[in-house]
């Protein structure tokens, strides 16, 4: 088979090619328009707030770190004070994070966590 | 005593996209051009995908993750380079989709009355499950040439598969599909000779 044959054999082949593509039925064209439309709005909202992407994340991370400094802190610890019964603030984070709950917790107000690790908080934890 | 954890947002920002954010005029002009772009590939990505996991549900999802991936971690790449990403991302796609169904009929196969990994086999449990076409691409895909040739593209190579998929169906020069397959150029003329060597012998006179 010589070069010129060849070459008519891609032509062939991109013609049955270029033909299937033209023969998509209105379903699943539809389909890719949509999976489109979702990638464009995609990048429009990550270009409009790209920090959005990452606020979650970035407060989750916030609330663990504010977890060990609490933790640090002397007097707050994980025991309920004797006189109150109470959790320690500290306490209270720390154990949420412990049970997991932490993350779905950030993750429903990821601006107010966010905002709440980035105070000054007391040494002593009470308020 | 007072501790302090804060973060600084900007920073967050720029580690997320490396830049600032864009003006308004700026995002809307890049929509528009990614839409057009994604407008322009999208139903031979399709295609292509099609040809690889022989499913048009699985090719769909495929097409559609590499597209949201293109949007979300490429749109600020010039535009020129898109296709090329767009053609990468869309074959790691189908090789990470081939990787998992491959395992899944393995498991499959360990089952008695269960089928094994042979492509002939006549009732994948999966292709059985969403493998209807639409009535036009049925007729499409009856085309016994296309259907020959779809075969024998399934038979080559990894490699080869892309290089001819590329070059020859996409139409995309050596450096894009070199780009693509993110190899040398050298490399694409390898796989493509070879893939076309290896199809000549396969469809012989089916092509004219």
């Amino acid at each position: 088979m010589n070069g010129e044959r060849w070459t008519e054999n891609e032509r062939r082949a991109r013609e049955l090619f270029d033909a299937s593509v033209e023969g998509l039925d209105a379903e699943t064209r539809s389909r890719l328009n949509r999976a489109r439309q979702a990638a464009v709005a995609e990048v429009e909202r990550a270009r409009r707030s790209p920090w959005r992407t990452w606020l979650p994340a970035a407060a989750a991370a916030s609330v663990a770190l504010l977890a060990v400094v609490l933790w640090r802190m002397p007097g707050n610890g994980v025991e309920p004070t004797a006189q109150s019964g109470d959790p320690s603030p500290a306490a209270e984070v720390v154990e949420m994070l412990a049970n997991g709950e932490g993350f779905d917790v950030v993750n429903d107000d990821p601006e107010f966590y966010t905002w709440l690790a980035a105070q000054e908080l007391p040494a002593n934890g009470a308020g | 005593m007072t501790a302090s954890v804060s973060l600084d947002f900007a920073t967050l920002a720029r580690l997320a996209d490396g830049e600032p954010a864009w003006a308004e005029e700026d995002v809307l002009e890049s929509a528009t051009t990614l839409d057009r772009f994604l407008a322009s590939v999208e139903r031979r990505a399709f295609r292509i995908a099609q040809m690889a996991v022989r499913d048009r549900d699985d090719a769909l999802d495929i097409v559609q993750g590499a597209m949201l991936r293109l949007a979300r971690n490429y749109a600020r790449r010039p535009s020129d380079e898109w296709k090329p990403l767009f053609y990468r991302i869309l074959y790691n796609g189908i090789r990470d989709f081939q990787r998992r169904r491959s395992v899944r009929s393995r498991i499959f196969g360990l089952l008695p009355g269960q089928w094994g990994d042979d492509e002939d086999a006549p009732a994948d449990p999966f292709e059985q499950v969403a493998g209807d076409l639409p009535e036009p691409s049925r007729q499409l895909m009856a085309d016994e040439a296309m259907q020959t040739l779809e075969a024998a593209v399934r038979q080559l190579p990894e490699r080869q598969q892309q290089a001819f998929t590329l070059r020859c169906l996409e139409g995309m020069d050596v450096a894009e599909t070199a780009a693509a397959m993110g190899c040398s150029e050298g490399s694409v003329k390898t796989h493509y000779f070879r893939a076309l060597q290896t199809l000549r012998e396969k469809l012989g006179e089916v092509w004219s």
